[in-house]
């Protein structure tokens, strides 16, 4: 899928293509508002990370160009001023997600992603498997190895995210806000406790570990390369 | 064109009320005088009128009509300046003295009470004309002019009007410079408020205008200013507190972070030692960006440019939500979490979720094994009021007031660990304040408790 980060920073536009690059994606990188708004028009792209403190062409002219060019993809838009109305400014224009500078790279893919999957459909499954973790959530039951699990409703919630999500890297505030809908820099601690219980169920009893912490970003559920 | 200097227009003004008062009296005088000398004339011309009459009545034949004039003469002696006419009956002129010309048209008016003024240059006459009956059977009346002249009075009249003017015009440049004196004086306070004003610097925000050399009128506004001052320099304070400590407060993590990466590249190390150096940075990275949004919270807040959308809170929803997120926490310690009481507020749920979130992790870290972290919640009459209390070493009475300030930690030893950047409480009390609401902490005999009271929606 191609991706295009429009970012003048050069640093900042570097690492973002490299970390794109990295985790699967075709990204083409624009260093100014004129560039980026050319590209953005000419090629097709799934979606377009723009910052909004541009030279040339600001930000919102890039994104009201695209939007009255009439393409439909998600923008995701980068700011520096954590200001409500830059905020209400960029999604009335259309942009579909922010991020305010600086921020974690882990944050960043996960929005990615979730930009990119709102568009495909998909159909809702009544059973979520990796390896021989299989989560029923219709009966909202776990079982490992045939072997079924008690867990509290929030670490069920947790273990459906981390499942649904699985390969990706959640990092904490996300999983802070999407299971206990804590929006905001809250105890990180808590997080980690949380997720040493789950593992103490999930992850303690058998050889094959599914959970792992990636210091520094966050946690991953995912089969372990070279496992059947 | 607008005068822009008070001291000017002052003085005008004064010059010009002076001017205009003195003109009024000058002419009420100029009237009274003026009044007066017309009685004074008509006095004398109301007698030889009289005398006049007199004369004519005792004539009973034109002979003695004829030796008239001789009698007259001799009665009229004296009497400078004075004119009079008599015309007979067959319209003959049968006296006249001095040298007034009395005209037609006054001598017609027959009406001796009203006096008539004529004359060219320097000759003014005025007179009256009046009919006066004969001693003779059967003749129409003669008519008696009499008239004085006024030269005097008017010579008299136009040096008091000279006076008048000369006086009018000193008085207006004594008034002036006098309102100019006035004006400056009165407004040497303001003066003595703009250099005031002038000495205030950044370095200099406590200067205050001194309130007793002011007068009452100007009070009100050194006051103000005053006011304004005190604001200025709370918010100056605040600003500069606000980069010291965040300078501060960044240092450390900078330096750690600079040292670790230098050692790091002195030489050459293994994938995962890198790998290591790398995810320790990028764990203290992600503290820094969280303080640093953490203090921009602040100063939004403490700007007052926080903007909250209320909406009706049910406390007890919001506790449970919070149980739920630190149960894994308070399972860990054996802490319970009781919640107690029940209570609705109207206040903007993210922002009061953030700031009980700040009070509940911070009562669990310090709450003891065992022991139970309580929260109360109850209506009162024009507040809601919750307490989060917890069991624990407490806290020393010390430290209570200070609690609540940026980057205060009790135990200065325990700096960086799990206790985050020491912005929590700060953020609590900003979210309250934001809210109308107080917060207060209280600690003894090992019970730390925080009370927060929120207003109740004013009841319409």
């Amino acid at each position: 899928m191609k991706i295009l980060v429009v970012e003048d920073e050069t640093k900042t536009g570097d690492y973002l293509k490299q970390g794109l690059t990295e985790a699967g994606f075709v990204v083409d990188l624009a260093r100014d508002g004129f560039d980026g708004m050319q590209l953005a028009l000419s090629e097709e792209y799934a979606l377009i990370v723009l910052d909004v403190m541009l030279p040339e062409l600001s930000g919102w002219r890039v994104l009201q160009s695209i939007r009255e060019a009439g393409k439909e993809m998600p923008v995701l838009f980068l700011t520096a001023r954590d200001q409500i109305e830059d905020r209400v400014k960029g999604l009335e224009l259309g942009a579909d997600d922010y991020l305010v500078k600086p921020f974690a790279f882990a944050e960043l893919l996960a929005r990615v992603r979730t930009l990119l999957r709102r568009g495909s459909k998909v159909t809702e499954a009544d059973r979520i498997c990796v390896a021989d973790l299989e989560l029923d959530l219709r009966r909202r039951r776990v079982t490992r190895a045939g072997q079924r699990i008690d867990l509290t409703a929030k670490e069920f919630s947790l273990l459906e995210l981390l499942l649904r999500r699985r390969g990706e890297v959640l990092p904490r505030s996300l999983i802070a806000s999407q299971v206990w809908d804590m929006n905001f820099d809250s105890d990180t601690n808590v997080i980690e406790v949380a997720m040493r219980r789950l593992r103490a169920k999930i992850d303690d009893a058998f050889p094959v570990k599914l959970i792992r912490t990636i210091r520094g970003m966050g946690y991953v559920l995912e089969q372990p390369e070279g496992e059947p | 064109m607008i005068l822009r200097s008070l001291t000017l227009r002052l003085t005008l003004l004064f010059a010009l009320a002076s001017t205009v008062v003195l003109l009024g009296l000058g002419y009420v005088i100029a009237e009274a005088i003026d009044r007066h000398f017309v009685e004074q004339d008509m006095e004398v011309l109301d007698g030889k009128m009289e005398l006049a009459r007199n004369a004519l009545s005792r004539v009973h034949s034109p002979v003695e009509l004829a030796a008239l004039p001789a009698l007259l003469d001799e009665s009229l002696v004296g009497h400078h300046g004075l004119a009079v006419i008599v015309i007979g009956p067959e319209g003959k002129k049968l006296f006249e003295s001095g040298d007034a010309m009395f005209p037609v048209s006054v001598l017609n008016l027959h009406d001796d009470r009203k006096p008539v003024e004529w004359g060219e240059g320097m000759h003014r006459f005025r007179g009256i004309a009046g009919e006066a009956a004969t001693g003779i059977v059967d003749a129409p009346p003669a008519i008696v002019g009499v008239a004085t002249e006024v030269e005097h009075h008017e010579s008299f009249m136009s040096s008091f009007r000279f006076t008048l003017w000369l006086f009018v015009i000193g008085a207006a440049l004594v008034m002036g410079l006098l309102g100019w004196v006035a004006t400056y004086r009165a407004l040497t306070p303001l003066r003595a408020i703009k250099q005031g004003a002038a000495s205030v610097t950044a370095s200099k925000l406590s200067y205050r205008l001194s309130l007793e050399a002011i007068p009452a009128e100007l009070a009100d506004l050194a006051q103000t200013l005053n006011d304004m001052l005190a604001r200025l320099e709370e918010s100056f304070r605040r600003l500069s507190d606000f980069s010291s400590d965040l300078a501060h407060e960044l240092r450390t993590p900078i330096s750690n972070l600079m040292t670790q990466t230098q050692v790091s590249l002195s030489k050459a190390r293994s994938t995962d030692e890198y790998q290591d150096i790398l995810s320790s940075n990028s764990e203290e990275l992600e503290r820094m960006a969280r303080m640093v949004s953490d203090m921009l919270f602040l100063a939004k807040a403490d700007n007052g440019l926080m903007t909250t959308s209320t909406e009706p809170v049910t406390l007890n929803d919001e506790v449970q939500s919070l149980f739920e997120f630190y149960e894994a926490l308070a399972d860990a310690s054996a802490v319970t979490l009781v919640a107690q009481g029940q209570a609705t507020v109207n206040a903007d749920r993210l922002m009061l979720r953030r700031a009980l979130s700040n009070l509940l992790s911070n009562a669990l870290r310090h709450a003891e094994p065992g022991s139970a972290v309580r929260v109360m919640m109850e209506t009162q009459e024009h507040a809601v009021r919750i307490i989060l209390e917890n069991t624990g070493t407490g806290i020393a009475p010390e430290h209570l007031p200070r609690l609540f300030d940026r980057f205060y930690r009790v135990d200065a030893s325990r700096q960086r660990s799990s206790e985050g950047a020491g912005l929590g409480l700060a953020i609590t009390h900003s979210i309250i304040r934001a809210h109308s609401g107080s917060i207060s902490a209280s600690s003894a005999e090992g019970i730390t408790r925080f009370t927060v009271l929120l207003p109740l929606p004013q009841q319409v």
